[in-house]
């Protein structure tokens, strides 16, 4: 398994885009892409024209068409101001949870890297391929140990919960040995050492800055893979002012489709808009770096 | 003379010795954080949960239930537990369809943009294609379960009809057009860059061998793609055998049965029943099925070439 992983990635170039070997589509394959297209979008667009409808609308009114008047104002004041203001809150939870598991996975990511690709030392393969192969255990099959080990030391209901479990990255890991091992010569390591340089120096201040690509990729996937997670924060906090975004709004979901309330269809979605921007934002300015993470093999959430 | 005779390790370490001492532990330096979080996260909660599986709850005449050593009896009982045989013949069908399906659609889309120039138009599908995935699986469910909502549906709206997307003999394939709206464009990408780092002086060679465009596509393309597609597939699996947002947010929107998927059912029998070392024994089993089908898949493949 490992050893198919690792034969094919260091071969590829991390996403450079090459010349084109034809010169344009075919009737036929401009109507497939544009199905499909169509297809990935029809949701989206579904949002946009939603977001704005109140729940009259939302029935009254032709679907995928937008609608007047617009209640976008209320839906939004609705969105910030139900449960005093909770959205906001899980909005700023999200933010810290992917914040800090990005910058921590990437650390500790890039230095296990650096020793993997940088020093021979007893069964580094093994225990490389062990790592990498960790990544066919499903993560179900984790969070339900986690949460009883983290309830005996007490860390359920706390930021961490969330945090440190995704500190693991086999991925990242991956990533960031490729990088090393593309990015920093094995001489330019020991001519500093021949210079006298400690071996942090050379980590921090020589190498560093050279697998910055790196750095930014396996950033990115931590980043987007906790603003994603859902399991575990639904597993390991139950208190509403700790939820995600992604928690938050599925808890909307299931009490206004339940209980006798007024149901939130347009505000959820509008949340659900918010919430996805950030992604959205980060995939389109950081093209570059996501289409490098993939072309060397990323993994599912 | 003397001095010269004295055995090494007597002697004052040279520096470079002193070097080479700390070159041992230099690795060990840079690889304590990840194996620390590797340790307690990883480690630690899988000998947990083997640890866990092992017991039974036993209820001795009055009072609360107690744990008790009780073998492989949880494993015994969930090989008998046919809402768990279930939920994984949901996820072969899966298997079976949607992987295939996705795939295939991948694979159709990456050949399609590979073979004309990275112009406006190529850049404009890709990211179409690639958006969905950037959505947590959340609110993807969320979307695609107002759209299928008998209720809310535009669908339906505009039909006129009243069809229910989630009615039980459909909803298997509602869950996985989700999946397949969510993943196809992610693989799209995976192995449009594949066939992107090939050199083109390959495709001029078969070119001036007289290939045709289908003879490229068959011949040369294909058995290039065949690496990442491995690749993909296999995540899919994973993917698969880890499908639990989806069910999970539909549930209030229609009737969505415990055991849709393994990871559901193990999560009601922890969430709702309580039975930790029953799921805990369950969590092991999906474990172990992931990487069998992941290595048995690996091996057909790595045969077949």
């Amino acid at each position: 398994m490992s050893g198919a992983l690792r034969s094919e990635a260091p071969a590829r170039r991390l996403g450079k885009p090459r010349k084109s070997s034809g010169p344009r589509f075919t009737p036929l394959q401009t109507a497939i892409l544009l199905l499909f297209a169509f297809y990935c979008l029809l949701p989206l667009w579904w949002m946009l024209t939603t977001l704005a409808k109140d729940n009259g609308q939302l029935f009254s009114t032709p679907g995928f068409l937008f609608a007047l008047p617009s209640h976008l104002s209320e839906n939004l004041h609705t969105l910030f101001t139900r449960q005093d203001g909770i959205f906001a809150r899980w909005l700023v939870n999200s933010v810290v949870y992917a914040g800090l598991t990005a910058a921590g996975s990437m650390v500790v990511s890039a230095m296990a890297g650096y020793a993997f690709s940088k020093f021979r030392f007893t069964g580094r393969d093994a225990l490389f391929n062990v790592i990498l192969a960790t990544i066919m255990v499903p993560s179900t099959a984790l969070v339900l140990p986690i949460f009883l080990l983290m309830q005996q030391i007490g860390l359920i209901n706390t930021y961490w919960a969330v945090i440190l479990p995704g500190l693991v990255n086999p991925f990242g890991l991956y990533l960031m040995r490729l990088f090393w091992d593309a990015g920093f010569p094995s001489e330019l390591m020991e001519a500093a050492r021949i210079d006298g340089a400690s071996e942090g120096t050379i980590f921090y201040q020589l190498g560093l800055p050279l697998v910055r690509g790196g750095l930014v990729t396996v950033a990115l996937f931590a980043f987007v893979g906790a603003w994603n997670n859902f399991f575990l924060p639904l597993v390991v906090v139950n208190k509403e002012e700790l939820f995600p975004l992604t928690l938050g709004l599925s808890v909307w979901n299931q009490t206004s489709s339940s209980s006798g309330q007024e149901p939130l269809y347009t505000v959820i979605v509008l949340g659900a808009l918010i919430s996805i921007l950030p992604l959205v934002i980060a995939f389109l300015s950081l093209g570059r770096y996501w289409q490098g993470g993939l072309a060397s093999g990323a993994v599912k959430g | 003379m003397t001095d010269l005779s004295l055995p090494t390790a007597l002697q004052a370490p040279s520096p470079r010795r002193k070097k080479a001492l700390a070159n041992r532990f230099t690795p060990w330096f840079f690889l304590a954080p990840f194996l620390t979080v590797f340790a307690a996260f990883f480690v630690a909660p899988v000998g947990y949960a083997l640890y866990l599986s092992l017991f039974i709850k036993k209820r001795g005449g009055f009072g609360p239930a107690r744990q008790a050593f009780g073998g492989l009896t949880n494993y015994v009982r969930a090989f008998q537990d046919s809402e768990f045989l279930q939920s994984l013949l949901h996820i072969l069908l899966f298997m079976v369809i949607q992987v295939p399906l996705m795939l295939l659609a991948a694979t159709a889309l990456a050949l399609i943009l590979d073979g004309v120039k990275n112009g406006f138009a190529g850049r404009f599908f890709r990211t179409a294609f690639y958006l969905p995935y950037t959505l947590p699986s959340v609110i993807a469910g969320l979307l695609w379960g107002y759209l299928y909502s008998k209720n809310l549906s535009p669908f339906n709206q505009i039909t006129g009809l009243k069809t229910d997307f989630l009615a039980s003999g459909i909803l298997l394939f509602s869950i996985g057009n989700i999946v397949t709206w969510t993943w196809t464009g992610y693989n799209m990408i995976t192995l449009y860059a594949a066939l992107q780092n090939v050199p083109g002086e390959l495709y001029e060679a078969a070119r001036i061998d007289g290939a045709s465009n289908w003879d490229l596509t068959r011949y040369v393309k294909l058995p290039l793609l065949r690496p990442a597609l491995t690749l993909s597939a296999i995540f899919s699996v994973i993917g698969t055998m880890q499908i639990f947002s989806e069910p999970f947010v539909l549930r209030p929107l229609g009737y969505v049965p415990d055991n849709i998927t393994p990871n559901t059912y193990l999560y009601l029998v922890v969430a709702r029943d309580g039975n930790f070392s029953y799921g805990a024994a369950l969590a092991v089993l999906l474990a172990v099925f992931t990487f069998i089908l992941s290595g048995f898949f690996l091996r057909s493949v790595q045969g077949e070439s």
